[in-house]
């Protein structure tokens, strides 16, 4: 039950931030809408997935793929935005 | 839990539409960034239901070669590579 409550709310994260890419006008938007909402999504999935069925040997690499998650996505949404600044991309609304 | 993936493979076929038509690099970057991250946690709901650990295994390879790729592309892209 608490599985599915932490899932749901993550799998509605995701919902959002594909509205969010897919509607946004430019690209420090569509950054904004994926980088808060696909963290959060995915570690509420992960965190639901571990609840799951009490203490079960691959909870250890769930926990590891959580870490991995929550420490690679900000940074890759970072080097996304550096990297289109750097760049001169000022945002204009396609 | 069936629900939740079906929800999740959805979204990841709107995500692939804005990789596939995203007007700058940059946009299919980011898009390429969100279908990774749809992309475990699918692998992950799978391996926990079907109790298959090897999915997890799989599922952790594709976190650390998506962000490899996403910040060496996104190098590359600052310091004038490709522009489209």
């Amino acid at each position: 039950m608490i599985t599915l409550v932490l899932s749901g709310i993550g799998a509605a994260l995701v919902v959002i931030g594909t509205v969010g890419i897919l509607r946004l006008g430019d690209v420090y938007s569509r950054l904004q809408a994926s980088g808060v909402s696909d963290s959060a999504g995915t570690a509420l999935v992960l965190i639901g997935l571990i609840v799951w069925g009490g203490w079960q040997s691959h909870d250890a690499t769930l926990v590891l793929l959580l870490v991995l998650v929550l420490l690679t996505n900000p940074i890759a949404t970072h080097s996304i935005a550096k990297s289109a600044f750097t760049r001169g991309h000022r945002g204009e609304r396609e | 839990m069936a629900i939740v993936e079906a929800v999740l493979l959805a979204s990841l076929a709107a995500v692939l539409w804005r990789l596939f038509r995203g007007p700058t690099a940059w946009d299919r970057l980011l898009a390429y960034n969100s279908a990774s991250n749809r992309v475990v946690a699918v692998l992950a709901i799978a391996a926990v239901t079907a109790n298959r650990s090897a999915l997890l295994d799989v599922a952790v390879v594709y976190v650390a070669l998506g962000f490899l790729g996403i910040i060496i592309l996104a190098r590359f892209m600052e310091r004038g590579g490709a522009n489209r």
